[in-house]
């Protein structure tokens, strides 16, 4: 143990407990009134609830993805959960951090700079609610919390009210991927989709629990779904990409849905994540999938 | 092996054997290769999911001869049982051709930017490594191994700048995407084309493999101009390596495991195992993507083909060293 | 037998009146500030056994390589049987000359018999395919060098005596007229070294063939060879029958050191002494 180097390793690990030890150890939960509040959201849809409840003016940092509303851009992003930029979360003094990840490590490296972490799940729409109601207590604004699930469930009750005694056409909800687009990953039971296509008035034509499975064309074929919704969000809607996707199905006449003219690709980027655009989000869903046969051929943004 | 004469009746058996064992595995790939046929209610129905599984056959056979056929054309050329048809880094520059064109030019096009890269590749690696106009193995082998850790860097560069749905696409298609949504027949009949040219071609350079590999002045002496042959050699099996790349994501294993399952089955004689990689590849190929739809059915997804080469030519390679082959051949 | 002789005047005339392989001022340098070979003449006759040899360094091996056709000579001219060199396709050279290369250990994997075969590629077709006499030729050789036995086992396997017999015999699957060899005898035994050298001339006197051989062992050389070759820094020191070229003035200043020549009182042909230094 003589060896240069392990001195030097030695130094180095003292030198870092050192530093560790005299970060400051996280504030108690309630932090006083709201005044004081600097919240940190590294989730989009966490940023998205947080401006829904008018807590947007406390929001210090953002992850690079939190683009919703137009007024989130004008907060400092300081990357996201797999790489965050730690030196300007600390310069932003942020004391609170919601973030949606289940990974320690991230939490961990938040704690130890002196931020209040709460970890949020948010993958169905009963776990968002509960997330939103997490928020408004740890951040004293708990009336706000419940106005916002309020009007959620208002406008998820109005989309059932709609659709009721309407058929329930067997739907397909895909996201393309792989160069080309040319594979399809959809939505299985259990999804947060599955629960907008069930609000909205449809019946998931993938049979199976799953989350988000790739599926060959065969299996596709198989199902023979009625309705087709393929979400194509962001650069995924630029170039020559939606037409990738209408020659793809095309392909397939056999498919009610594509036989019909009823595959329509929607570009909306609320409608796979729980957010307070839920309502939206099933009202939209809802809107094509009782579209007479041979409507239109897609959504428009 | 017991010797007999290459005649061309014997040659054109062992084709027509190996053809029909590829036509079998793909009839059953056709026929019974996932959901079963004889349960859908609609007769169009069973018409459209014939021509999804026969367009997956054709392109699985089609890539799989390919990178059979460049793999073991590579290990001729390198004198390197190592080689397999990305050492070169031909697949990287057709890899990234895709890769760029999907993400920010055209997706419908892609492909054929996917060509361009390959080509360019080849161009560039025989511009560094050539010394007065002839290529040595060595210092091929060593641009290329220079050439695939530049296009690595780049590809990771363009997953790093862009969002986190494309870097998903990128990650998926470099497993292989064989099974697709939007059949482009045109292009695996292109493909197709090219490779059986290649096949044909390098059935002629067979004699000439043989002799590079007992020694480079034995071959000149045997009347094999061997600069021609490595050129040529090269030059093809660049691409049809990136012809495949293009039109499937880069498929590993293929073209490493199955010219060295056939050296241990068959000896080391080219003139037989350049026919036999060809079918050989094509079977192997769409025995794997056969799998995938198989086992859909368990993991209630499709697992990439690539996931499925490398997991399946593992322990049948070990299987076939362990059990005694006569013939285990080594290049050198 | 189609040659493919490009030039019509010499084809006419008869064989007998050219020596079989003639070589005129052939000079090469593998770079240009070290010439190799310089001005090299000399002549082999049709049906002779004849040695090249030399110090290291005197080039014998470069020589061979443009007899060969694996270089091109920088000057000068090498004509076999009355046409330039140059102007064979390869594989009509390879139809007339065969060569066997120095050792080298490869591990192909090929069987003595698919080696042999590899022999007969200047014959067989594009794709090549293999008819009886592909094979009656393969065997042929394997009967002349004593090689049959080994016929099924890998050549991997072999000695290198037995395997330098197996090279032999690739090289006369060919059905050459001239066989070049480049030190056949370099790693074996005594008693190989004479099988091969007997071998040889069996082939010569019994076969028909010329041999061409390059040794550094004069000894051996002037025990077999009709003719012998002196090279000396790329240049032919002396060439004739080794009682000629056999000399201790010549040879002394050509190997640096003092060399003593004694006569055989067996066979008649001449044998070198080194003096040993001190």
């Amino acid at each position: 143990m003589r060896h240069p180097f392990f001195q030097l390793a030695a130094l180095l690990v003292a030198a870092a407990g050192i530093v560790v030890g005299c970060g400051r150890t996280a504030p108690s939960p309630e932090a006083g009134d709201a005044g004081d509040l600097r919240i940190l959201s590294l989730t989009p849809n966490i940023t998205e609830v947080l401006f829904a409840m008018g807590l947007g003016n406390k929001i210090v940092g953002r992850s690079n993805y939190c683009t919703w509303p137009p007024e989130a851009l004008a907060i400092p992003a300081v990357g996201d959960t797999l790489q965050m930029n730690q030196e300007k979360i600390i310069a932003l003094r942020p004391t609170h951090a919601f973030v949606i990840t289940s990974r320690r490590d991230v939490i961990g490296a938040l704690e130890k700079m002196g931020i209040r972490t709460v970890p949020l799940k948010a993958d169905r729409m009963d776990e968002l609610l509960v997330s939103i109601r997490s928020i408004g207590r740890e951040t004293g604004r708990a009336d706000a919390a419940e106005a916002l699930v309020g009007r959620i469930q208002k406008d998820l009750a109005a989309v059932r009210d709609r659709v009721k005694g309407l058929a329930r056409p067997r739907t397909l909800f895909a996201f393309p991927m792989t160069v080309g687009s040319a594979q399809m990953m959809v939505a299985g039971r259990g999804t947060f989709v599955d629960e907008l296509m069930a609000v909205a008035g449809a019946e998931n034509a993938f049979p199976d629990a799953a989350n988000w499975p790739t599926i060959s064309t065969e299996r596709i074929i198989a199902f023979a779904p009625e309705v087709v919704i393929v979400n194509a969000t962001g650069d995924d809607a630029a170039g020559d990409r939606l037409e990738a996707i209408r020659r793809a199905w095309a392909n397939w006449k056999s498919i009610p849905a594509v036989a019909k003219g009823r595959v329509y690709i929607l570009t909306e980027p609320y409608l796979t994540i729980p957010g307070p655009r839920m309502g939206l989000a099933a009202e939209k869903l809802a809107e094509v999938i009782h579209l007479p046969a041979g409507g239109a051929g897609e959504g428009a943004r | 092996m017991n010797p007999r004469p290459l005649t061309l009746r014997s040659y054109l058996q062992s084709i027509g054997a190996w053809a029909g064992l590829w036509a079998c595995v793909c009839l059953v790939a056709v026929l019974f290769g996932g959901e079963r046929l004889w349960t859908m209610p609609s007769r169009e129905q069973v018409m459209d999911i014939l021509a999804s599984r026969l367009y997956a056959v054709l392109v699985a056979s089609v890539v799989g001869a390919a990178l059979s056929l460049a793999g073991l054309a590579f290990q001729a050329l390198l004198r390197n049982p190592l080689a397999d048809p990305f050492v070169l880094g031909v697949s990287g520059g057709a890899a990234l051709g895709v890769i760029l064109s999907g993400v920010f030019v055209t997706v419908i096009g892609a492909p054929l930017f996917g060509f361009v890269g390959a080509l360019v590749t080849i161009g560039v690696i025989y511009a560094v490594a050539q010394r007065r106009g002839r290529i040595e193995p060595y210092t091929l082998l060593l641009t290329g191994i220079v050439v695939n850790a530049f296009y690595a860097a780049a590809i990771m560069l363009v997953n790093s700048l862009v969002s986190p749905v494309r870097r998903a696409d990128i990650a998926y298609w470099m497993m292989g995407a064989i099974s697709t949504l939007n059949p482009d027949w045109s292009l695996v009949a292109m493909v197709g084309g090219l490779t059986i040219a290649a096949g044909i071609g390098f059935a002629f350079l067979a004699k000439g493999f043989n002799l590079v590999a007992v020694g480079e002045d034995t071959a000149g002496a045997l009347g094999v101009r061997v600069e021609r042959l490595r050129l040529v050699t090269f030059v093809a099996a660049g691409l049809v390596t990136g012809a495949s790349v293009a039109l499937a994501g880069p498929i590993g294993f293929v073209g490493l495991i199955c010219p060295h399952i056939l050296r241990m089955a068959m000896g080391p004689d080219h003139r037989r195992l350049v026919p036999a990689s060809f079918f050989f590849g094509a079977t192997f190929l769409v025995l794997a993507d056969l799998a995938t739809r198989l086992l859909e059915g368990v993991g209630g997804q499709t697992p990439p083909v690539g996931v499925l080469t490398a997991m399946a030519g593992v322990p049948f390679f070990i299987y076939l060293l362990r059990v005694r082959w006569r013939r285990a051949s080594e290049i050198r | 037998m189609a040659t493919g002789i490009r030039n019509p005047v010499t084809a006419d005339l008869p064989l007998a009146a050219f020596p079989y392989l003639a070589v005129r001022g052939v000079g090469f340098a593998y770079r240009r500030d070290a010439p190799v070979l310089r001005d090299l003449s000399f002549d082999v006759q049709r049906g002779r056994l004849a040695n090249i040899l030399g110090p290291n360094g005197s080039g014998k091996s470069t020589l061979l390589r443009i007899l060969v056709g694996l270089l091109a000579p920088g000057s000068g001219e090498v004509r076999l049987g009355g046409a330039l060199l140059a102007d064979y396709p390869r594989a009509a050279l390879a139809r007339r000359v065969g060569y066997v290369p120095q050792e080298t250990a490869q591990a192909t994997g090929f069987t003595v018999l698919e080696t042999v075969l590899l022999g007969r590629s200047p014959h067989t077709g594009a794709l090549g395919f293999e008819v009886p006499g592909d094979w009656y030729a393969a065997r042929q050789a394997l009967h002349l060098t004593d090689t049959e036995l080994f016929a099924e086992r890998s050549l991997d396997e072999l000695s290198g005596g037995e395997r330098q017999r197996v090279i032999i015999a690739r090289a006369l699957a060919q059905e050459p007229e001239l066989i070049l060899l480049d030190e056949p005898t370099a790693f074996l035994d005594i008693k190989h070294q004479h099988t091969i050298y007997g071998l040889l001339r069996r082939l010569v006197r019994e076969g028909g063939k010329t041999v061409l051989c390059v040794s550094h062992d004069v000894n051996l050389a002037a025990a077999y060879a009709d003719d012998l070759i002196l090279m000396d820094h790329g240049h032919v020191a002396a060439a004739g029958k080794p009682e000629e070229v056999l000399r201790a003035e010549i040879l002394s200043p050509v190997y640096e050191m003092p060399i003593e020549v004694r006569k055989d009182k067996t066979t008649g042909r001449p044998y070198v002494m080194p003096r040993p230094q001190a």
